[in-house]
Formats: C-alpha cells, structure tokens, sequence
C-alpha cells in the first residue's frame, strides 16, 4: 500500500489529459509546441516536486523558454501536490480510524458476548443455588419434623410404659385371683360361665397389652433419637422392628418373609438405621399392595461385610422415575401421600455410615433394594 | 525507515516535528526555511490551517547530491499538536527516521509537554518504532518568554534520559533551531552510515553530512 507521504509521479499529480491542457496553454502563451515526458530527452528541463525529479519539460523550437517553463508546471504541481497530500493523508487517516472502529467494534462485541455469556451462567447458577437453598431447607425442616415426631414417640412411649407396665401384671393378679374365686365357687354353675367369659376377657386383655408394650418397644427403638455417638447396632434386630412397626401400620396383612443371617453388629446410629429399613420396607409395602410377598434377608457378603437384601414382586419403578429415584422430593405418589424424602434419607443415612444404596427394578415384576455397609 | 531507490540512486528521509499544541513546531520550520542555504531547498509547504494552526502538516524538503552521485533528500514534517488530531499526527510519524520534540519551556505548560511526549512514546510503539533507537532531540522552545523554568533544573531532569544533554531554542527569533536541527543530524548519521555506508561507499563522512544539510546562508 502506498503512504500518503510516498513521493507522486508526474502521472499522479496531473493526469495525461490534464497535461495536454497545461501544453497546449503554453503553447498558447509562448507559440511554440511543449513535450513533458517522464523520461529524459536531450537538453529537456527538469520538473521537480518537493525537490523529487518528476518529469521532463522540452520545447524544441525554443530552449530559452524550457528553464520558465518548467518553473510554471513546478508552480502548478505545488499547488496541485498539496491538495494531494492533504486528500492522500486524510484518505489514510479515514482508514486507520475505520480499521480502528472495526477492532474496537469486534471488542466490544466480543466483551459483550462474554458477559451475555457470563450472565446467562450467573443466571443458572443462582437458579441452582436458589434450588439448593430450597432443598436445603426443606430437608431441614423435614429432619426437624422427623425429630419432633420422633421426640414425641419416645415421649408417648415412656408415659405409657409405666401404666402398660402395671396394667400387665394387675391383670396377671387379676387372674390370679380370678382362678381361686372360680375354686373357691366351685360347683355354682350360674356363676361358672360367667367366670370363665370373665377369664377369656382377661386374656385378652392381657395380649392387647402385651402387644401394646411390643409397640412401645418399637418406637423406643425407632425413635432412638438421644444416642448422638455411634453405638453397636445390630441390623437383624433393627430389621424385626421395623417390620413389626410397618405390620402395625398395614394392620398385619402383609406377608413379609424375614431370613436373618449371621451378620456383625456394625456402628452406627440405629434410630436412623431403623429409618433407612423402615422406608425401604415402606415403599416395598406399598408396591406390593397387600397381595405380594416381601423378603428381607441380611448376610455378609463376599468381603464378609453386613449386607441387607429387601425385595419385592410388586408393581416396579419404570425407568423413568429410577433415573430420580435419589432425588429429594421426587415422589410418583399423590400429592400429601409422599414426602419424596424416603430414598433420599436413606442415601445420606448410608453414606453417613459409609455405606451404599442401590435399586434395581424391573415394571410389573419387582423392586430390589441393596443396603451394603462399609 | 531511510526509503532508498537504488536505480536512481535517491535516499529519502523523513523527521518529523513533534510536541505539545503551541510549542512552535511550524515556527522551527518557517526558521530552518529561512536560515538554511543547502544545495538543495524545496518549498515550505504549508497544508491547510485553522486560526494559525496546522490542521495535517508542514513540509520542508531540502537535499544535497554527493559527489558519489547519491540523491540525499530530507524532509522536515510538523504534526498538529492538538490533542484530537491524534490520527494525523500517527499517520505523519509512521516511517520517522528522526524526531525533534519541541517543549514549551513555560512553567505553565509542563503537564502539556509531559503529555505530549507520552504521546508520542503511544505513538511510535504503535507504529512499530522502537523510542529507544530513534534519534531524537528534545528541544526547549520560547526561552525568550517570561516565566520559563531555569536550563540547569530542565537538564537535570532530564539528566538521565538518553536525550540529554536538551536542545534551548527561542524560535521565533531564531534562536537554537538550527543547533537542534544539527543535534539530529549528529544523531542520525551513525544509523544511515551503517545501513547505507556513506563513508566507504558515498565518501559523505559525519562533518560533510551534517554540514551540508545545515548550512546557513
């Protein structure tokens, strides 16, 4: 590219046919024929431009009148060169400006692409903080209705246990006493069947406590919320109350088949441990609806560590909803029906005890739920 | 960068004038134009002004022919000092081979020289001139006005600048332009000889360069 200070030819500063017009004036002034070419011939005048020679003036008829001649073309090319250095330099400064504008117009759109990009991640990241915070809270209160239910349980449970507790053995008495009066009266036929109803009553009585006291038990265990530090616990244990619990809860029609092996206490928290079974079991309970078998089994696996094993052939998880199956607050029950916090407790219950949770189903035939502890 | 033709044996140099708005750029030009009496002088070429003030630039060409045959032209630019014709004073300074910046020695015009020379340092980075290299002459102009900081605090500050020792000029009469035109020419010439070997090849030593581009009338 040329520089707008490079040094003009002849040709640049006055085109041909503009040099023929020059010519022809001084042909007009003078009567005699001029040639300007930019090659040197014979005795021809020089023509500079800003001391650069640029061509070459002859007049033939007349070499007196070469020296003026070339003066005046000179003169001419001053005024002409001038217009086109300033026209040639502002024709550069236009184009770097423009160059400029053009980087600076690619920067700013490139700077501003970055912080639409910057933004769009800000964006997607408060969005999956707020979802965190969301989760976070609604775990919290969870846990923190878990444990005022809890609280409440074991509450209820140590208030009933002392009246359970006498209401027991007063009925042991009572048939104690009931026997000797039956002795005593011996021979009385009217008041004998009224006693051994009275008898019958009491031995009801006496399960219906004995029962309730199994209960109480149950929630002692499971709501076992005091112990803070990890205490030996024993799964199989564990494993039978939360069955009896759900029993109780699905008003004893479930079929739940308990195979119990020979495993090591592990350490651990049992209310929670308790909890992880007890939600396996629940979802199991409600897929099989009453009308399919539960199994429970523990044993130790090949490494010789506690491994639980409850499965069910109930209605399945389609594949759908195993891809979220971990995930809070995911739940395919009716709305108030689920928490959609039962499998997620469980994971964090069983890495909290380095441990692991797996699932694996199929629709239509059953649900297998892995518990292996660390 | 020197532009040499070989087949027509014509070396052409560029120095431009540079410096804060109002330090007599173009009045160091119209002196040179006036004082010189090389072999060869051109035209001082004034482009187009505003109110007295350069809007592209000033030219001088002046030239010697050595004996050798070489065709030695220099052209002396000005650029306009105003701060928004940064463009035009880029576009002038592109291919310096030379510069001469022209302060105001006022006191009141320090931060204008400061920044003008910053400018300038802006300048030739961006056109791929190393300052480092350049020769320069940094000249105090107007020592005649009143008010003017003292030559011994002006070199000592500059004291441990390459271009010291500084260059004082009271333009407008005359005065320094063209000793600091020859500090340049002192200045340039090392860098011509070793590109263009004008001592072996073109028989032009230092003195003769230097003395026959500012001769005075």
């Amino acid at each position: 590219m040329r520089n707008f200070d490079d040094d003009p030819t002849l040709a640049e500063l006055l085109p041909p046919q503009r040099q023929q017009d020059l010519l022809q004036l001084l042909q007009s002034l003078t009567g005699k024929p001029f040639v300007l070419s930019e090659q040197l011939r014979g005795d021809a005048e020089r023509v500079e431009f800003n001391l650069d020679g640029v061509g070459w003036l002859s007049c033939a008829a007349d070499a007196r009148l070469q020296a003026p001649a070339a003066r005046l073309v000179e003169f001419i090319l001053t005024y002409v060169g001038k217009y086109r250095l300033a026209a040639n330099l502002h024709h550069d400064i236009a184009e770097a400006s423009f160059a400029e504008l053009q980087r600076q117009h690619a920067a700013l759109q490139e700077s501003e692409t970055r912080y639409r990009q910057l933004s769009e991640q800000l964006q997607v990241q408060v969005a999956a903080q707020v979802k965190v915070i969301e989760q976070t809270q609604q775990e919290l209160y969870e846990s923190a209705r878990l444990r005022a239910i809890g609280q409440l349980a074991a509450g209820v449970a140590h208030e009933i246990n002392n009246p359970i507790g006498f209401i027991s053995s007063n009925l042991r008495v009572a048939e104690d006493y009931i026997s000797e009066i039956k002795e005593g009266i011996a021979g009385d036929s009217e008041f004998n069947a009224l006693i051994e109803d009275f008898q019958a009553l009491l031995k009801e009585s006496a399960s219906g406590a004995q029962r309730i006291a199994s209960i109480v038990a149950d929630l002692k265990t499971f709501s076992n919320i005091d112990q803070a530090d990890f205490i030996a616990c024993d799964l199989n244990g564990l494993l039978r109350t939360s069955c009896h619990l759900l029993q109780a809860e699905f008003n004893h029609v479930l079929n739940i088949e308990l195979q119990l092996g020979d495993i090591e206490p592990i350490s651990g928290y049992p209310a929670k441990l308790s909890q992880v079974f007890y939600n396996v079991l629940d979802n199991a309970a409600k897929a099989v609806e009453a009308k399919g078998k539960i199994r429970v089994n523990s044993r130790r696996s090949a490494k010789g560590q506690p491994e639980v094993v409850i499965e069910d052939n109930g209605c399945g998880i389609p594949d759908v909803s195993l891809a979220r199956i971990f995930d809070p607050f995911f739940t395919t029950r009716p709305v108030g029906a689920g928490t959609g916090l039962g499998l997620t407790v469980a994971r964090e219950t069983m890495m909290a005890h380095q441990g692991e949770i797996s699932i694996r189903s199929r629709e239509g035939i059953g649900t297998r739920v892995t518990l292996k502890f660390g | 960068m020197p532009e040499y033709v070989p087949h027509e044996r014509k070396l052409t140099l560029k120095v431009v004038y540079y410096g804060p708005a109002l330090s007599g750029k173009t009045t160091n030009l119209m002196q040179l134009h006036t004082l010189l009496q090389p072999q060869r002088k051109g035209e001082l070429m004034v482009l187009e002004t505003r109110d007295d003030r350069t809007l592209f630039f000033d030219m001088l060409p002046i030239g010697v022919r050595s004996e050798s045959g070489l065709e030695l032209r220099l052209k002396l630019y000005t650029v306009p000092g105003q701060v928004q014709h940064d463009s035009t004073r880029k576009a002038v300074l592109a291919r310096a081979d030379g510069v001469i910046f022209v302060a105001d020695s006022q006191l009141a015009q320090q931060d204008n020289n400061a920044n003008a020379f910053e400018n300038l340092a802006d300048n030739l980075q961006k056109v791929g001139i190393d300052i480092e290299g350049l020769p320069l002459v940094v000249q105090f102009n107007k020592r005649d006005a009143p008010g003017v900081l003292e030559e011994d605090e002006l070199q000592s500050r500059w004291a441990d600048t390459p271009w010291s020792p500084l260059c004082m000029a009271a333009a407008i009469n005359g005065e320094g332009v063209v000793e600091s035109f020859r500090v340049l020419l002192d200045r340039l010439y090392p860098i011509l000889d070793q590109e263009f070997q004008l001592a072996e090849v073109e028989g032009i030593s230092s003195d003769a360069f230097v003395r026959q581009l500012s001769m005075v009338g």
